[in-house]
């Protein structure tokens, strides 16, 4: 972790920049497959991406930890949670996972932030019509 | 190899810590231009204070306004006041264009778009290895934008003739009432929408303890990013109760810790910044007559506007988030934390 800037002034005022500091990222991610109707559970669907990681990275890529925060078995929509060190590798093993029990899939990124309060506030979910 | 897998963005996040009596408050200056979704948190609540729910029942509407030619917020005299922001228009593919109630208009373009309109701008600072977007900024306000003036004939030409850009756009309710747009609303399609506000009742959710030792102790040992993640685990109804040895995930709430029961509130829309503020003022009024400990507020910004705080150009690489969160407490002191994308100017 690094400061960029701290003022402190008297009473109660302080002000603190951090700068690289967050240690997890934050996604969300959908998966989409060749033939709609299937159905992963949440377990399933932490396997494939280990998997995943396993035929890019090897066995010390799959070792790298991550956490499915969320999961919608219905539109197969998931949160996850990695360490920042760690976002290229799942990122890169999620784009090139093109397989799921022979049939085709691709997992689509939705969103990307080190804060998962950003996950919670996209205006691209604004629906008016 | 390995340094470079091990690379990530930026990440930007400004804590501060104060009081609303202070003299150097600097809550209104924080405020972003389009407010898209808040979020309240109260805990120790087993049902809304009634006056606040007054303020959710009472926000002020706001209208989408279909294809509207973006030349229209030059000539019409009765948007002075008004927030107007494009719809559906996304700031790292499409054309955007927001402007603001002071007058100051920021048009983001590609480089087809910015070559075609012809006006003075500068290179977007969120594009890649070559310039492939532009930002026109203009204060409407301003002696050279005045009606007839060459600026302004220049930009209009150009937004009538060359570039014919129109868009859906939402605008904010003017602040002299909704009759002074009846005038441009009769000449195209539009609709009138409420903010969508939705409650929830948590029951036995663990909240981490917020003392008053807390509230004076140095803002470096209280890490706000755990704080920040608990409360997006809460705002997205993610379970914080896990095993270390889970295989699925292993969050869970910052200690210490504390199981009680807890409202949340949502409101979604465009918002203005005078509803936001009556919120945080009936948030104030309940810590000071309540038992609870504390209470949040957070505020997102929208993904796609071209101006996050003031006039600082914002944009989408990897992510489009600009956001404030306040801790509030009852003897009037607060924590803010302000969180932005990778590319973004750092937060006020």
């Amino acid at each position: 972790m690094s400061c960029a800037d701290t003022k402190d002034k008297p009473a109660l005022y302080q002000r603190v920049v951090l700068k690289n500091a967050s240690p997890y990222h934050y996604m969300k991610v959908c998966l989409v497959l060749e033939d709609e109707s299937t159905r992963l559970s949440a377990v399933n669907l932490k396997q494939f991406i280990i998997s995943g990681l396993d035929s890019l990275y090897g066995e010390a890529g799959a070792a790298l930890n991550f956490d499915l925060l969320k999961y919608d078995e219905d539109t197969l929509t998931a949160f996850l949670r990695v360490y920042s060190k760690g976002l290229v590798k799942l990122w890169s093993s999620l784009t090139l996972l093109s397989l799921y029990q022979k049939q085709a899939c691709a997992f689509r990124v939705l969103q990307v932030s080190p804060f998962l309060l950003a996950l919670t506030g996209n205006s691209r979910e604004l629906q008016l019509d | 190899m390995a340094t470079e897998l091990e690379r990530t963005p930026r990440c930007l996040l400004v804590s501060e810590r104060s009081g609303f009596l202070q003299e150097n408050n600097r809550l209104l200056s924080q405020q972003l231009n389009f407010n898209y979704k808040v979020s309240v948190l109260l805990p120790d609540c087993g049902s809304a204070p009634s006056h606040l729910d007054a303020v959710l029942d009472g926000l002020n509407p706001f209208y989408l306004i279909r294809d509207l030619p973006v030349h229209e917020l030059l000539e019409t005299p009765s948007l002075q006041g008004v927030s107007a922001l494009s719809y559906r228009t996304r700031l790292d593919e499409d054309n955007c264009v927001a402007l603001l109630p002071n007058g100051h208009l920021s048009l983001s373009l590609d480089k087809d778009s910015f070559e075609l309109l012809g006006v003075e701008g500068k290179p977007s600072r969120f594009s890649h290895k070559r310039n492939i977007r532009y930002v026109v900024s203009v204060d409407l306000t301003d002696s050279r934008m005045a009606p007839g003036g060459r600026g302004y004939q220049r930009l209009l030409t150009g937004l009538k003739s060359r570039l014919q850009l129109k868009t859906d756009f939402l605008l904010t309710h003017p602040p002299g009432g909704g009759a002074s747009l009846q005038v441009l609303l009769s000449r195209y399609d539009w609709s009138e929408h409420r903010p969508e506000v939705s409650r929830r009742l948590l029951t036995d959710v663990c909240c981490p303890l917020m003392t008053s030792d807390l509230q004076s102790c140095d803002l470096k040992s209280c890490d706000p990013h755990h704080l920040l993640e608990w409360l997006g685990a809460v705002d997205a109804n993610i379970s914080c109760e896990n095993a270390s040895s889970s295989f699925l995930s292993s969050l869970c709430c910052p200690d210490p810790q504390t199981v009680t029961s807890a409202l949340s509130v949502s409101v979604s829309g465009l918002l203005l910044p005078e509803d936001l503020q009556r919120i945080l003022k009936q948030l104030r009024c309940h810590l000071e007559q309540s038992l609870s400990t504390w209470a949040s507020l957070t505020v997102h910004g929208f993904v796609d506007s071209p101006v996050s705080w003031g006039v600082s150009e914002h944009g989408v690489l990897r992510g489009g988030e600009n956001f404030y969160s306040l801790l509030l407490f009852p003897d009037q002191t607060y924590r803010i934390h302000l969180g932005t994308g990778a590319e973004d100017t750092c937060p006020p």
